[in-house]
């Protein structure tokens, strides 16, 4: 094991770090450019610039603000009554010493080492860190797309889409259906769609209470799956029924005029209509070429380096991470890592030895939560998990009730690390 | 042979020079920057999380050890502590107390 992991250690040294790329001299300021201010993009701005204080670090990101996905279920639900509780700015990140630059990378020259932005300026980098997070792939789902996603919201970018949801659930009559159409495998946030339709039933129960929810889903199985089928039968008997993939639940078409949803199982018809597409890295991964031929980006499990083009590293949605789910918690942690490895090789070193970990919570009504944990290692097959689970399945209210509490100090933890 | 056998050993120790600064295992460092996104730096104001931050280094490896020996119980801790051996968790420990 030790001998393995060492040989797999010297050999993508000797590849990645020590030939391809030169060193940058002692004292020297290089230049890192981070494309993305999620958590993951956040996070390696902060934490090259913690690393190494002589680099000039700039984040590039579109918005002005961040409003994360993480927790914009419970604004759907209700149960954070302002979106702005999960807003945030850039400014104390730059206080820090990053310099944010609010522009859309639009090109990527990895030989020249040059980043293009909408607004026309170049960027010139010694190291790039590409964090953008997940694209649609409209075409994936026939009826859906842009426009119909004003009709049929996938909220699955927290911000307007969000409220538009949350608009949505306000104005439907009791008795009415929601319909959630999940994806299929691999996308953003694994237990993201069931969390959802616990609390759009959280909400439901307390203001329509004859109303339902139909999630339709192409998969066999799902993140927390079976805590979550508890929870609903515990919170919400009869309420939330799930079409699986052997029942008929992958939708074929959506149709946003008549408002209704085709899936192998048969037509349904729904007063809320929450279609969460197909998805792939967010395009500016795709242009700078380290995406594969299914959209995702494969990377170095010791470095988060991109195993395709020397010099850029891809952390979050963006990239195939082994074990590792689409998570805030591992962007985060992947970006800590990436940051860590990044700042070893422009300083001529090996990357250090990395610790990655995940960590989910998801709350289905207040005072109800349950998580999904893990802990990684890099191996030369990928990162693998070393240790970790789910919540237990019939654990006490007071679990529940502590699990809920937790997921607030998680968030408050993520967000304070990634931008604070 | 023996121009053989000084080939394959001046390989090896290039082997040897070319790995030495890896480790075979986290820092505490790198490991303990996983746990504050939850336990919070001081200036996060988690509420409930125990703060990590001066933590007594061997009331923390009685609780690590517990929980993944599962001696203690817990809701989540329990899955993590599974991941780290003794000396991690010392390591940990150390880290922690002397913030």
């Amino acid at each position: 094991m030790v001998t393995t992991r060492r040989s797999f250690v010297g050999a993508s040294l000797s590849l990645g770090a020590t030939l391809a790329l030169p060193n940058i001299a002692r004292g020297a300021s290089p230049k890192v450019v981070v494309v993305g201010g999620g958590f993951g993009g956040g996070t390696a701005a902060k934490y090259v610039k913690r690393f190494m204080p002589q680099a000039e670090v700039t984040l590039v990101e579109r918005d002005r603000q961040f409003v994360t996905c993480p927790f914009s279920n419970y604004v759907i639900g209700g149960l954070i009554k302002d979106i702005k509780q999960i807003t945030h700015g850039y400014d104390k990140i730059a206080k820090r010493g990053v310099k944010v630059v609010h522009d859309e990378a639009v090109g990527v020259d990895p030989s020249a080492r040059k980043v293009t932005l909408k607004g026309g300026s170049v960027l010139d980098y010694d190291r790039l860190v590409l964090a953008p997070g997940i694209d649609f792939n409209y075409e994936g789902l026939p009826g859906y797309s842009e426009a119909a996603a004003e009709v049929m919201p996938h909220a699955w970018k927290a911000g307007p889409q969000t409220l538009l949801l949350r608009k949505q659930l306000e104005a439907m009559p009791d008795g009415g259906t929601v319909i959630i159409v999940a994806p299929a495998n691999p996308f953003r946030c694994p237990p993201g769609p069931y969390e959802r339709a616990g609390m759009i039933a959280w909400y439901l129960k307390n203001n329509k209470p004859k109303s339902k929810i139909l999630i339709f889903d192409p998969k066999e199985t799902f993140s927390k799956q079976a805590l979550f089928f508890e929870s609903y039968e515990i919170l919400y008997p009869g309420m939330i029924q799930w079409i699986g993939g052997k029942q008929g639940g992958k939708v074929t078409r959506v149709d946003p005029k008549a408002m209704t949803v085709e899936a192998e199982f048969g037509e349904e018809k729904g007063n809320v209509i929450n279609v969460i597409p197909p998805q792939r890295a967010g395009k500016i991964a795709q242009l700078a070429g380290v995406t594969d031929d299914k959209g995702w980006c494969p990377i170095k499990p010791e470095s988060m380096e991109s195993a395709k083009v020397p010099g850029i590293y891809v952390v979050g949605d963006a990239c195939i991470a082994g074990a590792m789910p689409k998570s805030g918690t591992a962007a985060n942690s992947q970006a800590r890592n990436a940051a860590a490895a990044l700042v070893a090789s422009l300083e001529g070193k090996p990357a250090p030895e990395p610790s990655y970990a995940n960590t989910c919570y998801s709350i289905v009504a207040e005072g109800y939560g349950f998580s999904v944990t893990g802990v990684y290692a890099a191996t030369p097959e990928g990162i693998k998990e070393i240790a970790g689970g789910v919540s237990k399945a019939k654990a006490p209210p007071k679990d529940r009730d502590l699990e809920a509490a937790y997921a607030f100090d998680w968030y408050r933890g993520i967000v304070h690390d990634a931008l604070g | 042979m023996r121009t053989q056998r000084t080939v394959l050993s001046g390989a090896a120790l290039a082997t040897l020079v070319l790995v030495a600064p890896a480790q075979a295992a986290p820092s505490a460092e790198a490991i303990a920057r996983n746990c504050v996104v939850c336990h919070g730096p001081k200036e996060a104001g988690q509420l409930e999380i125990p703060k990590l931050a001066n933590y007594p280094a061997r009331k923390m490896v009685e609780m690590l050890t517990g929980f993944r020996d599962g001696q203690k119980e817990a809701t989540i801790m329990n899955r993590i502590a599974k991941a780290f051996t003794d000396e991690q968790i010392q390591a940990l420990a150390a880290h922690f107390a002397a913030q």
